[in-house]
């Protein structure tokens, strides 16, 4: 194909789609893969940027898996994200939707049991890798590092803490002390 | 108002009805609270849906690949309506979502790049990782309790994290690789534990 918005689209789709059937555990499990794929291997986004519409992302209402449409955008603009969208999310709730009935039938046989269990350590896995990609991608150094430190072992401690005021304050703390 | 899970007995919910309490959801949930939202406003408040079909859906959600909180407008919206059902759930729970993000994509772009600007979303990046370590090391702790799952934690981190192999590859190998093992270590019966 000689067009290059089909081009970019026809990208975002390749990389999208496989990655909404290997999002175990949630869109954080994909995290570190995005960071590759549009930064290293596609360079849709930059490092910094990929960073920022990550933090943005994580602010804005809704499936923090929307950042693939901030990348969609980046990429080939309004076609873009929603090739992007829809390459992330059609895939994986077809599949939820056809499991639906055979999951009533299903549930508490070893099998299902097995599944679960054994997806679980490698969900966590991936998350953690996801973080550890973001924290590599932000260019801020170590008060990045020890920032979202402290705001992970807050979150762990106090399990009832609101994400979203945390985040703002670390956007507020980062002002300040640039202002001061 | 009565419970409406068995079909055809209870109150048919309208396409359109479940298209606006899914928007109102998309627009309103933050930091990944979609599942609890969905309780309470469609099992305590609406009584679209009863605990166990609320409890099955949610399960099923986390089990399969996405977001759950898009799994479980998915399934909720099927229960209550099959296949017409789950699109207006899931466009409505993500068409609102979808415009705000690529409106602060385009944003981003507008807005020449200012140290102030830079310093902002660098704290709230900070705070966001954090949330995403704190999500990753609670399901950890209730995941690795086992050795076997503790080395496939590690083997998934250090794969993609540290030496960022991609992802798919990984994947395959891992991934019936531990199911195997969590099969294996249940399937003998053990007559002496509990039940």
């Amino acid at each position: 194909m000689r067009n290059p918005l089909g081009q970019a689209l026809l990208a975002l789709i390749f990389v999208f789609a496989p990655l909404s059937l290997l999002s175990f555990g949630g869109g954080g499990a994909i995290l570190a893969e995005m960071e590759h794929q549009a930064v290293g291997v596609h360079g849709w986004t930059g490092a910094r940027e990929f960073a920022d519409l990550f933090a943005i992302s994580r602010v804005a209402p809704g499936p923090g898996t929307m950042l693939s449409a901030m990348i969609g955008w980046k990429a080939a603009g309004w076609p873009g994200a929603l090739a992007a969208a829809l390459a992330l999310y059609l895939p994986s709730s077809l599949a939820t939707y056809l499991a639906g009935r055979a999951w009533r039938r299903w549930r508490g046989s070893a099998w299902h049991r097995a599944v679960e269990g054994g997806l679980a350590p490698i969900a966590a896995g991936l998350i953690l890798a996801g973080g550890l990609a973001v924290l590599r991608a932000a260019p801020g150094g170590w008060p990045i590092w020890a920032a979202s430190a402290a705001a992970g072992a807050s979150l762990l401690y106090w399990p009832r803490l609101h994400p979203v005021p945390v985040m703002l304050a670390g956007g507020a703390l980062f002002t300040l002390t640039l202002l001061w | 108002m009565q419970s409406a899970q068995e079909d055809g007995s209870g109150e048919r919910v309208g396409l359109g009805r479940l298209f606006a309490a899914f928007f109102r959801l998309g627009m309103t949930s933050f930091g990944g609270s979609t599942a609890s939202w969905v309780y309470r406003d469609f099992v305590a408040r609406r009584g679209w849906l009863d605990e166990r079909g609320f409890l099955s859906a949610a399960a099923l959600s986390q089990l399969m690949p996405g977001s759950s909180g898009v799994n479980l407008a998915v399934e909720v919206g099927q229960s209550l309506r099959r296949g017409p059902g789950a699109c207006a759930a899931l466009l409505g729970l993500l068409s609102g979502p979808f415009a705000i993000a690529v409106a602060l994509a385009a944003l981003y772009a507008k807005v020449p790049p200012t140290p102030l600007l830079d310093a902002l979303l660098d704290g709230i990046a900070a705070g966001a990782i954090g949330l995403t370590f704190a999500t990753g090391l609670r399901i950890a702790r209730a995941a690795a309790r086992r050795p076997r799952s503790i080395a496939i934690l590690f083997a998934t981190f250090l794969a993609v994290g540290v030496l960022r192999w991609p992802m798919l590859p990984v994947l395959l190998g891992l991934a019936p690789l531990s199911i195997a093992l969590a099969r294996w270590e249940r399937a003998p019966p053990r007559p002496g534990g509990h039940a």
